[in-house]
């Protein structure tokens, strides 16, 4: 075998692979702004009256979820641009590529969350004279969006995760930087193992952060 | 006030409503009895609109609900809503609950949205609660402010779906007291109920509905001491006997 451990090759990794971090962070609360505005569209959209736009918004929802992140990644840098001419940069296809694929789970999470809310609350807003738009917007969204707290955490840890699969276009994130390291100094057990921490930090952190939040939220409502 | 003529409404193929006029005069107290699935509720909620009549015609002061050039949201202000299960906002205060109406539909502003607010829950004995939540509140409570709720609209009239059914025994006498308030003020109401004292010491008329048409409608005097139809006469021989 011949394999020796080397701690010194973890510590000196780790610095390196800062700037990768900061790039998956961008690319992912990128994504997940934009894939949050498309999910709470698409989600509404599929509770609409409008049978044109329910059937939009699930076939946008299905397409999406039926088929493999890395594939609508290479559609979308390498495919999109050779039909139309445009070219975008790596990261920008990053972000749209998660705002595009996170918004077909948030469509979900939203529409179910609002879907919890008892129908009693609408009919109580309807019954004093408020509109669709006003009962939505005051009364349903607000408790809805409670509920979805939790979920879009979830959807959180998965769209960072899913940026590593943003190698696949180069862009230097943390996984395409910890492949770098590896091309100069061969170290792939040292590396990917403190790749792996690195993400399993920043996921912690966030459910971290998501349990708090649950926490301060129920206590605000069981007062 | 509000004009029913020949209302029917189905639910697919079951006909829930079959035929109903009923006109309700400004001021009056009208109680709507009957069995559970007699249709009472969904008339109530006819004219509200949270249902859409399947034909017939419903006028709410003088606006024809079936008409679509009738601006929906600004009539049923007209006529709100009290509902079984209270249905107040579990988010909101209290206040908010009952000011919500006001600044929103009735474009009040804050300041006087919360002035009435105040005034509005003083009457049903509840302005210490202004800020507490929903959840803060036992069920008899919730039912005042949901009252208030209605209230803050200044409608022509308000509608009451069975307003102490979700309630627990002892808390059913604080609603009934404030709504007794609000009709001696004056308020015209129309009442889905289960409690028979309340209908025949508060309404003008009482409507007894069954098989989705009104079977007879009387004063209460008549109606509970002197009974003509045969099913209302066995509907009564059941509910007086436990209450």
């Amino acid at each position: 075998m011949g394999f020796t451990f080397e701690w010194q090759v973890m510590l000196e990794t780790f610095p390196l692979l800062l700037s990768g971090v900061k790039l998956t962070i961008i690319i992912t609360l990128g994504g997940l702004f934009f894939g949050f505005i498309i999910g709470a569209v698409t989600g509404l959209m599929k509770l609409s009256r409008s049978r044109f736009l329910r059937k939009l918004a699930g076939i946008y929802v299905e397409s999406i979820r039926g088929t493999p992140l890395i594939v609508q990644v290479m559609f979308l840098y390498f495919g999109v641009p050779m039909a139309t001419g445009l070219r975008i940069t790596p990261v920008a296809a990053g972000i749209i590529a998660i705002a595009v694929n996170s918004g077909a789970y948030i469509a979900e999470i939203v529409r179910g969350a609002v879907q919890s809310v008892d129908v009693g609350q609408t009919e109580a807003g309807r019954s004093i004279g408020l509109t669709r738009i006003q009962t939505m917007r005051y009364i349903i969204w607000p408790q809805a969006f409670r509920r979805m707290i939790p979920p879009l955490g979830n959807q959180f840890i998965i769209s960072l995760k899913d940026t590593s699969l943003l190698v696949v276009i180069g862009v230097a994130e943390l996984t395409r930087v910890g492949q770098e390291i590896i091309a100069v100094n061969f170290r792939a057990f040292e590396v990917w193992l403190t790749v792996g921490i690195v993400y399993l930090m920043m996921t912690l952190s966030i459910a971290k952060v998501l349990q708090m939040t649950e926490e301060r939220l129920e206590k605000r409502s069981a007062r | 006030m509000i004009e029913i003529e020949n209302l029917h409404k189905s639910f697919g193929s079951l006909e829930v409503i079959k035929g109903i006029d009923l006109h309700i005069r400004p001021g009056e107290v009208v109680c709507i009895i009957g069995p559970s699935g007699s249709g009472k509720s969904t008339v109530l909620r006819c004219i509200n609109r949270l249902e859409d009549a399947t034909s017939g015609r419903i006028i709410l002061d003088g606006s024809d609900l079936s008409d679509p050039a009738t601006n929906i949201n600004q009539v049923r202000a007209e006529a709100t809503m009290v509902f079984q299960g209270f249905n107040l906002f579990p988010h909101m205060t209290v206040l908010q609950n009952v000011t919500l109406g006001p600044v929103k539909v009735r474009r009040m502003s804050k300041e006087a949205a919360d002035a009435l607010g105040i005034e509005l829950l003083q009457k049903v004995g509840l302005a210490e609660k202004a800020g507490s939540f929903p959840d803060q509140l036992s069920g008899g409570q919730q039912q005042r402010v949901a009252i208030a709720r209605a209230l803050a609209l200044r409608p022509k009239a308000i509608l009451f779906d069975e307003p102490t059914s979700a309630l627990d025994p002892e808390l059913v006498g604080e609603v009934l007291e404030v709504m007794k308030q609000l009709a001696r003020e004056g308020m015209t109401m129309v009442v889905v109920t289960h409690e028979m004292g309340f209908a025949r010491e508060v309404a003008d008329r009482v409507v007894f509905i069954d098989q989705g048409i009104i079977q007879e409608e009387n004063t209460p005097d008549e109606l509970f001491g002197n009974p003509q139809n045969p099913r209302l006469r066995d509907f009564l021989g059941k509910v007086l006997s436990h209450g």
